[in-house]
């Protein structure tokens, strides 16, 4: 049997959304893993334009505390 | 002319009318700055990421607006600062124009969805057609008096 590799895809273009908002946790926590380290896009998925967005969206979020600079991973 | 946001967070045990003094103080020192205010208004009270001055809530406080001088920005910037009823404070540069906020009404709607789509199809193709004849002859009536 052939692996069946699973398509990757960016989050935003399937989405539609353009603009990436700071204020948005919810949307930005789906980015960071359990220890709150930006995950890379190679996992992801994620456009190397929208992903730039992406970082600058969650480094913005941290300085304003929405998101956390460090979390306690799940052990 | 560029539009900006400040996001900034105040102390969350601070009563209402002393929350109100101090968004009118900053509204003033911005327009004393020159800077157009477009939306000022209390975003949300949030458990914070992390502590501020020993500090685990904070209210949001979102303050858009326009102006074109980037020193008087500087000056606002170093006053908020100062400011020690203000935990921390953020501006970035918006991209578009921001919408004026409006406060929605906080009324339950409840959502009405009839559907009904009846398709009938009938084989039938035979045409009837209305023949109706109406003629109607008006007589223009004319009154003259002479």
């Amino acid at each position: 049997m052939a692996l069946q590799s699973k398509r990757k895809f960016c989050f935003f273009k399937e989405n539609g959304i353009n603009d990436i908002d700071y204020k948005d946790v919810k949307l930005l926590r789906r980015f960071v893993n359990d220890q709150g380290k930006i995950m890379p896009r190679r996992i992801t998925g994620t456009s190397a334009k929208m992903h730039r967005k992406l970082v600058r969206a969650i480094k913005r979020s941290r300085a304003i505390a929405l998101m956390p600079y460090v979390e306690r991973g799940a052990d | 002319m560029r539009y900006y946001e400040t996001l900034y967070i105040v102390d969350p045990n601070l009563e209402n009318k002393t929350l109100e003094k101090t968004m009118i103080d900053i509204g003033k020192e911005l327009e004393k700055s020159k800077l157009k205010i477009i939306n000022h208004r209390i975003w949300n009270k949030k458990r914070l990421a992390y502590q501020i001055l020993n500090q685990k809530y904070g209210s949001y406080i979102i303050l858009q607006f326009e102006g074109s001088d980037l020193s008087k920005l500087k000056e606002f910037d170093v006053w908020m600062k100062l400011n020690n009823t203000i935990l921390r404070h953020m501006t970035v540069v918006l991209e578009k124009k921001p919408a004026i906020y409006v406060e929605e009404p906080t009324a339950k709607d409840q959502p009405e969805s009839e559907t009904s789509d009846d398709k009938t199809q009938n084989g039938d193709s035979s045409s009837s057609g209305d023949n109706n004849d109406i003629n109607k002859d008006k007589k223009p009536q004319k009154e003259e008096e002479g």
